[in-house]
């Protein structure tokens, strides 16, 4: 089974939906928690027989699908996209395991597990055509949700959420023709299968041009500024577990994917357009914390602390280094967790009172203790406070980029600091002061089925804050391969300068392995 | 004194015939049976239809072994030209005729369907397209064209509603502009080479080297506009959405298939040859042809109120898509066309199926036309197993993987990548996002929507029976497995289209 268990991972959840039309109503919550959480072992056995001293590829599957034009099924995992195939699982468990009280909720579970998926689908794929079959399907079961079970503007919400991110695909699309049609031309066999790809040196006037067609995809789905319009609709319209599954995994295919395609595949490319986008990630972090600070719904306050996160993700992956990139991808499993469970949180106080204003709330330490607890947890990992989750990400993330700029680093420093304030000031009108609204006084504090889902991710977010080792050290394992892989590669002074070699290293890994 | 011609009959290599003569057999069957005894049931009809569409598919089989054996058959004083282009539109052609004329077991009773005359129409109708796409002569292309038509112009008009005469007239006038400009092309090729064959007029240009290269433009104005009325390329497509609006919802879906193959195997023979040797003027044209379809043809779809309408609006503007594979003109190119094409009518069937399957024959008041955007609101929560199904096709429509248009999709860019056609792969890639828009629009309102008071569900498969019910079975599972069949028709396919010379 372990051969093929990434398939298994992949189409599990898919027939499980499909059966799941048969299941009565009543009973449809539990089958949905048993398969997701059959699922989520089902990842943490890959975690278990995953070895964390190979850099490349594990668990491969190669199933010819169109060998006529070089299209196969490949599959398989490394450090990078691992943890991230545990974290979907998970938040699909806890998701359906913290369902409130939803119409049509066989819908949505089987939905929830169609999107399941996919997400799995587009982290395991190794084969570009099958990586955008899963990204483009991924849109499909999240207008669904936020279109149906959404606020007032959900059909807005969802129709500009799918389009946007359709556009930048089909561009994207067009750059993955090109780069096998290059293949092609070099090789004279059709692939479009990624590790093939990774071969193959392209001129530097190529690559710029098909950087900027993956990026089209990439940047709308990350989203990055000035793409980002169509997030804080999405998130504000969508329903709590929409959100959730969107901030924790979907954005996260954005970021993955510059790891998985644009940075080996155009390294010249690559820092060629460093300090560009570093840019817009510093626009990113300080322009979304300001409009958060300026919001009076907290679910936008979190939707755009969200953005204000992803640019530093995006900053630490374009540092270009083994530091950098390697603080990114742990970002990214924080982000998930963090913003996850803000979103949950969230989700909390709106089926209490539904309404997301803050205005409407104040003291609610008073009233609630144990969510405000959480919920400071959480808004102190949120702001990268040190022994929490993301402040190890943050940190390697700045490190990684220090190496290539002082003062851009300096900048986004800063503005990770000033992004503190508007978490803590939502904070204080949330929960500080006293209760001035009458209904908040008897507002009950979290149950159990809300403990269930939050309580793992508080133990997530401090465990991984104090000792991260046991994912950091995959992770850099992959980068490592990767960041050499790209210093080989490039063909610009410029990019070998900025490019670490670290070749020194690999050899003393591989050669510790073969001692051992 | 006039010398008795002597024709072994040998050369006439009759066997080239056989496919066609088929189904003109059936139908002539089905009228003497009707003189026999009138008043017989539609499905006899509808099955003895079916049985000779299958002997001519089994007859196309035949033909496609001796083309796999012996390459290119000329038969009938070389007027017919069996080769991989005519065999593959034929297969289309007769598969998509055996699967649309099961729609005829509807549970309502429908005019068109009493008549015998209707399925002997629909026969002479596919022996038509047959001799046109099986010949490289301009006479019997024209004779092939002229003859499906006019039974497809009585076919809308059987519908017998007002809007259905209305189609009718309109498609036959369309049509009669078109047959004109078609003939009036044509003469001036014959004027200019002396011949009516395709291959020869090509040879006779390329000998003297295109020195009345103003001549052969006007030749090419005017096949190109007889072209653009039969493919409904814009500026010629006014007629297409009201036609597809009076006619029955099968009969639309049908139109959107089989005449465009049949017409875009006939360009593929006349431009191609003119765009490789050098015409640059007709490149520059095919190529805004085939932006402004596309991109024209998706804006005027958006703002529909009508399904159906959509539809015609969204068929003109994948026919503007494939008509980019005759501009660029490689193998790739035209494999990528007949792929796109087979995919196509796979998922169009299915969604004009789900149409005609929900069918009223009565509107109730707040329904503007027979097929809005209103009537399918809320649809899944009356009939979710239709609204997931309608769902499906409208997705594919949209190109979204896996589903079987993405595919097509998917080689046409390609095609367009490798012929070096860079701006015209990314308008076609942006194309299909604004498609998205209104595929969408219709699942917006079948998933996301409150149904109109009063619909209890029913009215989607108002007209359903077994058969109707099956043909949108085997299309969904046809959309959703594409993949698994696309390896094997990709190989044939551009077997044949390279084997054929193009």
């Amino acid at each position: 089974m372990l051969d093929h268990i990434l398939s298994v991972l992949i189409f599990f959840p898919a027939l499980a939906g499909v059966f799941g039309f048969a299941i009565q109503k009543d009973s449809i919550r539990a089958y949905g928690v048993a398969v997701a959480a059959i699922e989520f072992a089902l990842s943490l056995w890959l975690w278990f027989a995953f070895d964390n001293s190979v850099s490349g590829m594990q668990f491969m599957e190669n199933i010819p699908l169109v060998p006529a034009f070089g299209i196969n099924y490949i599959l398989g995992v490394d450090g990078i996209s691992l943890f991230i195939i545990i974290l979907a699982a998970f938040f699909t468990m806890i998701g359906i395991a913290s369902l409130t009280d939803t119409p049509n909720v066989k819908n949505m579970i089987v939905t929830l597990l169609f999107l399941q998926m996919t997400m799995i689908g587009v982290f395991a794929a190794l084969d570009a055509i099958v990586f955008y079959v899963f990204w483009e399907l991924s849109l499909v079961p999240m207008l669904y949700i936020i279109g149906a079970w959404g606020g007032p503007l959900r059909v807005y919400a969802s129709v500009k959420f799918f389009l946007y991110t359709f556009t930048g695909s089909l561009v994207m699309l067009v750059g993955m023709l090109f780069m096998a049609y290059f293949f092609y031309q070099a090789t004279g066999t059709w692939s479009f299968a990624i590790l093939d790809w990774y071969r193959l040196i392209l001129p530097e006037s190529f690559q710029l041009w098909l950087f900027a067609a993956f990026f089209m995809g990439f940047a709308i789905k990350v989203p990055m500024f000035p793409f980002h319009t169509w997030l804080p609709y999405a998130h504000g319209q969508a329903p709590t577990i929409g959100s959730v599954i969107l901030a924790a995994i979907l954005l996260k295919m954005g970021t993955y994917a510059f790891i998985r395609f644009s940075l080996p595949l155009f390294p010249d490319a690559s820092v060629y357009f460093m300090y560009p986008i570093a840019v817009i990630s510093i626009i990113m972090i300080v322009y979304t914390a300001m409009v958060a600070y300026a919001q009076k719904d907290v679910k936008q306050v979190v939707a755009y602390s969200s953005v204000s996160h992803m640019g530093v993700i995006i900053l630490g992956t374009f540092a270009l280094n083994v530091e950098g990139i390697t603080g990114s991808i742990f970002l990214m499993i924080a982000h998930g967790v963090v913003s996850g469970a803000l979103f949950l949180l969230v989700g909390v106080i709106y089926d209490r009172r539904h309404t997301k204003m803050m205005d409407q709330f104040g003291g609610l330490a008073h009233v609630m203790p144990k969510y405000a607890t959480i919920f400071g947890l959480m808004m102190m990992a949120s702001v990268g406070m040190p022994l929490t989750i993301n402040f190890v990400g943050e940190f390697l993330s700045l490190l990684g980029f220090y190496q290539q700029s002082h003062i851009l680093t300096l900048l986004a420093g800063i503005a990770i600091i000033v992004g503190a304030i508007y978490m803590l000031a939502a904070y204080k009108k949330m929960f500080f002061g006293e209760v001035t609204i009458e209904e908040n006084r008897n507002l009950p504090d979290v149950n159990k089925r809300e403990l269930v889902a939050l309580v793992p991710l508080a133990i997530i977010t401090i465990w991984l804050g104090i000792y991260p080792k046991p994912i950091l050290d995959p992770i850099n394992n992959s980068v490592e391969s990767v960041v050499q892989l790209m210093h080989n590669k490039s063909t610009t002074e410029e990019a070998k300068k900025r490019i670490p070699n670290i070749s020194g290293v690999v050899i003393s890994k591989t050669s510790a392995t073969e001692a051992h | 004194m006039l010398n008795p011609i002597n024709v072994s009959l040998e050369s006439l290599n009759l066997i080239t015939l056989a496919p066609m003569l088929i189904p003109v057999i059936g139908a002539l069957l089905i009228l003497v049976i009707d003189v026999i005894k009138g008043g017989l049931d539609k499905s006899l009809y509808i099955v003895l239809s079916i049985l000779f569409l299958a002997l001519d598919f089994g007859a196309l089989l035949n033909s496609a072994g001796i083309f796999t054996r012996d390459g290119i058959m000329l038969g009938m004083f070389n007027v017919m030209l069996i080769d991989g282009l005519a065999i593959l539109s034929q297969f289309i052609i007769v598969a998509t005729s055996m699967l649309f004329i099961p729609l005829a077991f509807t549970h309502k009773r429908f005019h068109e369907f009493s008549y015998p005359e209707f399925f002997a129409l629909f026969l002479f109708m596919i022996s038509g397209f047959q001799f046109m796409v099986a010949s490289d002569n301009l006479i019997l292309i024209f004779v092939g064209l002229e003859t499906a038509s006019l039974a497809l112009y009585t076919l809308i008009a059987m519908h017998n509603r007002d809007k259905s005469f209305e189609a009718a007239v309109k498609y036959f006038t369309m049509g009669a502009l078109a047959a004109g400009f078609y003939s009036f092309g044509s003469m001036v090729f014959y004027a200019l080479t002396g011949s009516v064959e395709i291959n020869q007029i090509a040879t006779v240009l390329a000998a003297n080297e295109y020195a009345d290269v103003g001549y052969v433009l006007v030749a090419v104005t005017f096949l190109l506009a007889s072209f653009g009325f039969k493919l409904s390329l814009v500026p010629f497509h006014t007629w297409a959405p009201d036609v597809y609006e009076g006619s029955s919802a099968a009969m639309a879906g049908y139109m959107s298939i089989v005449p465009k193959i049949a017409a875009f195997v006939v360009a593929m023979r006349l431009f191609e040859f003119l765009i490789h040797s050098g015409v640059v003027w007709l490149e520059i044209v095919l190529y805004i042809f085939v932006v402004v379809t596309m991109t024209a043809a998706n804006i005027w779809a958006l703002v529909q109120t009508d399904v159906k309408r959509m539809l015609a609006y969204s068929s003109i503007s994948h026919a503007g898509f494939v008509m980019a594979a005759i501009l660029i003109g490689t193998t790739q190119s035209n494999s990528a066309l007949f792929l796109y094409w087979i995919l196509f009518s796979f998922t169009n069937l299915g969604s004009f199926s789900m149409l005609w399957m929900s069918r009223q024959k009565h509107l109730p008041e707040h329904q503007m036309s027979d097929h809005s955007y209103d009537k399918f609101a809320g649809m899944i929560k009356t009939a979710p197993v239709a609204a997931s199904i309608m769902g499906l096709f409208m997705l594919s429509l949209a190109g979204l993987p896996p589903f079987a248009l993405f595919w097509g999709k998917l080689y046409m860019i390609s095609s367009a990548v490798t012929g070096g056609y860079t701006g015209l792969a990314l308008i076609m890639a942006l194309n299909s996002a604004i498609a998205g828009y209104y595929y969408i629009k219709l699942i917006v309102y079948m998933f996301m929507k409150e149904p109109v008071m009063g619909n209890d569900g029913h009215v989607y498969v108002a007209n359903a029976t077994l058969a109707l019910k099956s043909i949108i079975g085997f299309a969904a599972v046809g959309t959703i497995f594409a993949f698994v069949a696309l390896n094997p028709i990709l190989e044939f396919v551009t077997a044949f289209v390279y084997n054929s010379g193009y």
